[in-house]
């Protein structure tokens, strides 16, 4: 049979096309990760700016490529919204395991807390951004890390506090009545304890509340040096320091984990005035924080959210362990990555904290300290990590 | 509990509950009037707010300035969704409601996607905390609660003494009887709707200075709003300023006594003591 030279062209095109595609699918892998993050609701601010800052590290991360084993990986991350809500959470968990997802990028500790069980199950690496004890960090849940140091972060704060605040004695503490709140409250009134404080009251409220005038009431009039309000996010916690200020508290108030700029507009300046912000980054205190901050200003315009620092390391870790593991497999990964140290954001960070939870899964690093001082943040300090925790 | 304490509690109450009374207000005038639940009502508190927040910002514009366009926005809003959602469901009682709640998360869907996520908040108009024998109150949480009560004042007297309140009142007494005696229906509905959606302006501008503007701000309130109503009797004027009052002093003595997270539980208590009891509400009327 004869074939014109048009078609004998198209054929060896064709051929050629195929081997080059083929080629490329062999060497070429992708590694899905997927993200369960608050994409709307009340804690949509700190969802978008993880998801944000996680895709920005993904393609830095692709630029150069993970080799495994002659391979080149890239990594691929899929978000989706989990309302801040834990339903919704375990909802998408699901659905990303039964595609196939083996890591999870999970922000929330109620939303973190409910999946760990499956995805330990599923051989799947969770990597969260939430608070949590031995129900997320535990022998029991080798694959599971925490990205972010949370609760943890008063082991590093309490002991500054001592020195760098010595008048505080008497602690008041403010949390939402949820997963996070309550093993926040837990751990820091035994942290604050431990370093000698003592802890006058403790109070909750419904994550999302308007109205903080009555919790508020119920702590001033407990009259604490200092109210922790370390399991608050976002505008729970501007709503909280603008309450407590209105109702006259006139001592210290301290939190964490949000956007100072955001917190101080929401508050407002007077009301925000003088509070402690722990691990939150005012300025740039190293080339790679100034480029984070950089690249966020231009592309998204400013103000920059500190919470973007604390999200950063976490797919470079990853992308590290799959390098140093030579698999994508997630329980070789787990093993590279359990007291793992590496050069962060931060500084030297390490997965750590077997002497509480048992197991090195949970994140340690400097922690930044700020306070509000004529209505922006100002770094007061950078708080290293306690030796003996 | 001291005596200062509870003064507190019983101030803090009050503002809140003056507050929710006047939003509350516009969803049980609509009901009185056309038998609509309208869920989009929370949504127009929390467009508004952000109405009002850029255009004190970006635009510079004094706050009642803002609050005023921000009242005619709210407005227009509410008449294309009467005309767009409501009429062609000839105001059906079960339609509308499925119907406003669709459109209320079709809404704030679309702010999460237009505002963005970061907290905002309205700069306040009046700063600065009055002590009253060891009572604070902030006092952007007095105006709000003078402005909230003055509103509800008006709206008492426009029903009452004036041609087109009293056209309003006969058409949610009668609507037939209304008719034949030439009351015009379309304008009472427009105006119920114009009405309901300037209170839930001001209501959102309030809430915006207190508590920051953002995407689900609408949904405490208009859920406060129901409790509110259905509790006072749904199309009752009076029995949503008593229930909203109610509701503000319950909030806060129980907020405070037992904590916050039980507040809830005791709103919806009462409420289910309420239907069960009295099904109509307190000051309601059978539909």
């Amino acid at each position: 049979m004869l074939i014109d030279r048009r078609k004998a062209t198209m054929l060896i095109g064709g051929i050629a096309g195929t081997l080059v595609t083929g080629r490329a699918s062999a060497a070429n892998k992708e590694i899905l990760i997927g993200g369960s993050v608050p994409l709307s609701g009340p804690g949509a601010a700190i969802g978008i700016t993880a998801q944000r800052t996680f895709q920005h590290a993904v393609e830095l991360i692709n630029a150069e490529g993970i080799e495994v084993g002659g391979d080149r990986y890239t990594l691929k991350a899929n978000f989706y919204d989990n309302k801040y809500v834990p339903a919704e959470a375990v909802t998408v968990v699901e659905k990303l395991l039964a595609d196939g997802t083996r890591f999870l990028f999970s922000l929330g500790s109620g939303n973190s807390v409910p999946v760990v069980a499956k995805t330990t199950a599923a051989k799947c690496l969770q990597m969260s951004m939430a608070s949590g004890k031995s129900h997320l960090t535990s022998p029991e849940f080798p694959l599971s890390f925490r990205v972010q140091p949370t609760n943890e972060t008063a082991w590093a704060v309490y002991p500054w506090l001592k020195t760098a605040r010595p008048n505080v004695k008497k602690i008041g503490h403010m949390n939402p009545s949820d997963e996070a709140g309550f093993t926040e409250s837990d751990d820091r009134t035994m942290i604050a304890e431990k370093n000698g404080f003592t802890n006058i009251a403790k109070e909750f409220f419904k994550r999302g509340s308007t109205d903080f005038y009555p919790v508020a009431t119920r702590l001033v009039a407990a009259n604490p040096d200092l109210i922790d309000l370390g399991g608050t996010i976002g505008r729970d916690q501007a709503l909280g320091c603008k309450a407590l200020r209105e109702l006259g508290y006139k001592g210290e108030i301290m939190l964490g984990y949000s956007d100072a700029r955001s917190f101080i507009e929401v508050a407002g300046a007077s009301a925000a005035e003088g509070t402690i912000l722990f691990d939150t980054l005012a300025e740039p205190q190293n080339q790679k924080q100034k480029d984070l901050v950089d690249w966020w200003i231009k592309t998204y315009g400013p103000p920059f959210p500190s919470f973007a620092c604390t999200v950063w390391d976490a797919p470079f870790v990853l992308a590290e362990a799959i390098r140093k593991a030579q698999s994508a497999d997630p329980v070789q990964i787990a093993k590279v990555m359990t007291g793992m140290e590496w050069d962060g954001l931060f500084g030297k960070s390490r997965f750590g904290m077997k002497s509480v939870y048992g197991i090195d899964t949970t994140i340690t690093r400097p922690i930044p300290m700020a306070v509000v001082k004529g209505g922006k943040p100002v770094q007061l300090d950078i708080v290293p990590w306690p030796a003996n925790v | 509990m001291n005596a200062t304490m509870l003064m507190q509690t019983i101030a803090s109450g009050l503002v809140m509950g003056l507050i929710y009374m006047l939003i509350a207000l516009g969803v049980t005038l609509l009901f009185g009037i056309m038998r609509v639940v309208n869920f989009v009502h929370g949504e127009l508190v929390m467009l508004s707010a952000f109405a009002v927040y850029f255009m004190t910002t970006a635009a510079g514009l004094p706050f009642f300035v803002a609050l005023a366009l921000a009242a005619v926005a709210s407005s227009v809003v509410a008449v294309f969704c009467q005309y767009a959602l409501f009429s062609p469901l000839q105001y059906d009682i079960l339609n509308c409601f499925i119907v406003g709640i669709g459109a209320s998360f079709a809404i704030r869907s679309a702010s999460w996607a237009i505002f963005g996520p970061e907290p905002i908040a309205i700069a306040s108009t009046l700063p600065g905390v009055l002590n009253i024998g060891g009572v604070f109150i902030a006092k952007q949480r007095l105006l709000a609660a003078v402005l909230c009560a003055g509103l509800a004042i008006l709206l008492a007297v426009f029903l009452r003494y004036t041609r087109h309140g009293k056209a309003m009142r006969a058409v949610e007494q009668d609507r037939e009887a209304a008719l034949l005696m030439g009351v015009n229906p379309t304008s009472v509905y427009v105006t119920a709707f114009v009405i309901s959606a300037v209170l839930a302006a001001v209501g959102g501008a309030m809430l915006g200075t207190l508590f920051g503007v953002d995407p689900e701000m609408g949904a405490e309130p208009i859920l406060k709003s129901f409790i509110i109503v259905q509790i006072g009797g749904m199309g009752s004027l009076l029995g949503t300023v008593i229930a909203g009052l109610f509701i503000g002093l319950t909030d806060s003595i129980t907020g405070t006594l037992l904590g916050g997270e039980l507040a809830f539980i005791f709103d919806f208590s009462i409420l289910m003591l309420i239907l069960i009891v009295r099904p109509r509400g307190l000051f309601g009327y059978d539909a």
